[in-house]
């Protein structure tokens, strides 16, 4: 795990290029599939989506099938990785503890005003759910998906009963698929998660950010991290500066500050204020 | 010409005849009432349709096969609404419940018609009547791209529209190269979804007489045929069949290697070329044109891809993760060591 604190940056290293490379498999393979998937419906004609530009190959069921197992290719292979990949590993940050369900409440009821968050660790308590449950649905569409691919290939005469499972099981999934990318874009647009955002696109999250939502994984860190000191009091005092000035920093942290994040790192400013008199 | 009558009969292989060739079969798998094992036996079947011995019944009004096909199915399509809804956005309807009696095309209504072609053989003028019906192919997109699986190929070889899982989105009509089966709007499970914008009815085609093959009948158009010119039968000995005849006569085969293979063999003394040339494309009336490929076949390559595709995961997570340790492990003895 390339977890580490760049504190010159104010950055916290949050996923590695393994982690962004199965995401954006995972992602862009699923989107393909999604698509091509609804192509495999009767669906171009009807609704004229074969006279969009570009889109004219929509009806096209043979082409949408080469696209469909192309991205499936991915799909598959980066799914089966994730899976093997991180559970050699022993990694278990993203399945599910004890009380996710209500901490994941109590989550949610801070978005619209009740209550505080909880102090987290690297994933929140809904990130880890939501995982078991996108998991899921992409196991059951690979499994049953594999099972239709055997079918077009080698069994066209395969009993109809184990073809009727495998049908409406990818189906049903494929809609939950695309219910639960919608729950995951939801997620991400609201608020306070933005800016997770930046994590997967660069790796890193601003430092700031996770002292303030993230400070069990923060110190989870900082503990196997040696940070030179002077850097870190430089870089501490200069992300407090910031803190007590939010007409200065980005947008995504000027979110923290107006959700309430002044109050928890002011505090944090003071204990670092009090702890260089007494050095000095 | 009489020679050919000759090897004819030399070949005419009765219906009868191949229900002893079944029976046999399935008395060697312990079975022992011939009409039952015939279905239970499971065999792959197929069907040959000599064009030789075909003259289309000129002399009644409906060609036999088509007259027992229609007998057969006539309650198969359940009363079809009164007002069929009007689908959104594109607003086809297909109606054929005031058309029953059409038999000179395929239509949900008639699953089989006879073609006439009139050949030029070298300077001699030759009418050749061809039977046009399903060719249930051995891996006939039509059934394994449906998106319910409402098609279905079964073991015994027929391609079967299951018209309670059907939503009559025609794909299966889109991926046919011979565009075989037919729509009937106002009709299926559709209508008690979202009429107006998911289906449109339910596709309709020849699935072989599937029920009558599992009551160990013969399908209704080999039965019905008075000169034996449609044929049934385990799938090898038509096979050996329909090539015996064609050394023959010298003649052809239609439907052994098109669209990948299917259980219906033609066989003709006159080029299927030629026949073809007689047959323009037309809405339920399928052309003939030989070596038609099997375009899903393309894609079989990286169909098996994907199958491999959890073993390729699998291998790079074994391979990352042993990676990953030894690098673990090297870091930490550099630590040790200074």
């Amino acid at each position: 795990m390339a977890e580490r604190i760049i504190v010159e940056k104010n950055l916290v290293v949050r996923h590695g290029a393994i982690e962004l490379a199965e995401h954006w498999a995972i992602a862009i393979s699923g989107l393909i599939l999604l698509l091509t998937g609804i192509f495999e419906l009767p669906v171009a004609k009807r609704y004229y989506i074969i006279t969009v530009p570009g889109l004219s190959w929509s009806a096209d069921f043979i082409t949408s099938l080469y696209l469909h197992y192309a991205a499936a290719l991915v799909f598959t292979a980066a799914g089966i990785f994730h899976l093997f990949y991180h559970g050699l590993l022993g990694e278990k940050g993203m399945i599910p503890q004890k009380g996710d369900l209500a901490t994941s409440i109590t989550v949610v009821k801070s978005f619209i005003g009740i209550g505080k968050e909880p102090p987290m660790h690297k994933y929140l308590p809904e990130q880890r759910l939501a995982y078991v449950g996108m998991a899921f649905i992409i196991l059951m569409l690979i499994f049953s998906g594999l099972v239709k691919t055997y079918k077009n290939i080698y069994a066209p005469d395969m009993p109809q009963m184990v073809l009727l499972w495998a049908t409406w099981i990818h189906n049903i999934f494929f809609v939950l698929f695309f219910l639960a990318f919608l729950a995951h874009m939801a997620a991400i647009a609201l608020r306070p998660n933005r800016p997770m955002v930046r994590g997967i696109f660069t790796g890193k999250v601003c430092l700031d950010y996770a002292r303030h939502r993230h400070s069990l994984w923060v110190n989870e860190i900082e503990q196997c991290q040696v940070i030179p000191m002077a850097l870190a009091d430089e870089t501490t005092l200069k992300a407090a500066d910031q803190l007590y000035d939010a007409s200065t920093v980005y947008e995504p942290e000027a979110q923290i500050l107006k959700a309430g994040g002044i109050e928890d790192k002011v505090p944090l400013a003071q204990e670092e204020d009090k702890a260089t008199s007494a050095r000095e | 010409m009489s020679n050919i009558m000759k090897e004819k009969k030399d070949f005419n292989i009765n219906r009868r005849s191949f229900l002893k060739i079944s029976a046999g079969a399935a008395a060697l798998t312990g079975l022992s009432l011939p009409k039952t094992a015939f279905a239970r036996t499971e065999a792959q079947l197929s069907t040959l349709i000599d064009l030789s011995l075909c003259d289309g019944c000129e002399n009644l009004q409906t060609p036999a096969c088509v007259g027992a096909c229609k007998a057969i199915n006539k309650d198969k399509i359940p009363q079809v609404v009164g007002n069929i809804p009007e689908p959104w956005p594109r607003k086809t309807i297909e109606d054929w419940s005031k058309k029953q009696e059409v038999t000179n095309r395929l239509t949900p209504y008639n699953f089989i018609y006879v073609h006439k072609a009139e050949i030029d053989v070298r300077g001699q003028r030759k009418t050749i009547f061809v039977p046009r019906r399903c060719m249930h192919c051995d891996n006939p997109a039509c059934a394994t791209i449906c998106p319910f699986s409402a098609n279905s190929k079964k073991e015994n070889g027929a391609v079967v529209i299951d018209q309670n899982l059907c939503f009559g989105g025609a794909k299966c009509k889109d991926v046919c190269p011979w565009e075989i089966p037919q729509r009937q709007s106002g009709v299926g499970v559709y209508l008690h979804v979202l009429p107006g914008l998911m289906g449109n009815g339910v596709m309709y085609k020849c699935d072989l007489c599937n029920d009558r093959l599992s009551c160990g009948k013969l399908p209704g158009c080999v039965e019905a045929c008075p000169r034996q010119a449609l044929l049934i039968g385990p799938r090898k000995e038509i096979e050996r069949i329909a090539g015996e005849r064609a050394r023959v006569m010298n003649g052809y085969i239609y439907g052994k290697t098109e669209n990948g293979g299917t259980a219906t063999l033609y066989l003709s003394p006159v080029s299927f070329e030629l026949i073809n040339n007689t047959m323009a494309k037309k809405p339920g009336q399928p052309d003939m044109k030989p070596d038609v490929k099997r375009r899903m076949a393309a894609t079989d390559p990286l169909g098996k891809a994907v199958l491999a595709a959890p073993a390729l995961g699998l291998i790079a997570a074994g391979a990352l993760n042993w990676f990953s340790r030894r690098k673990e492990m090297v870091k930490k003895e550099q630590k040790n060591n200074g």
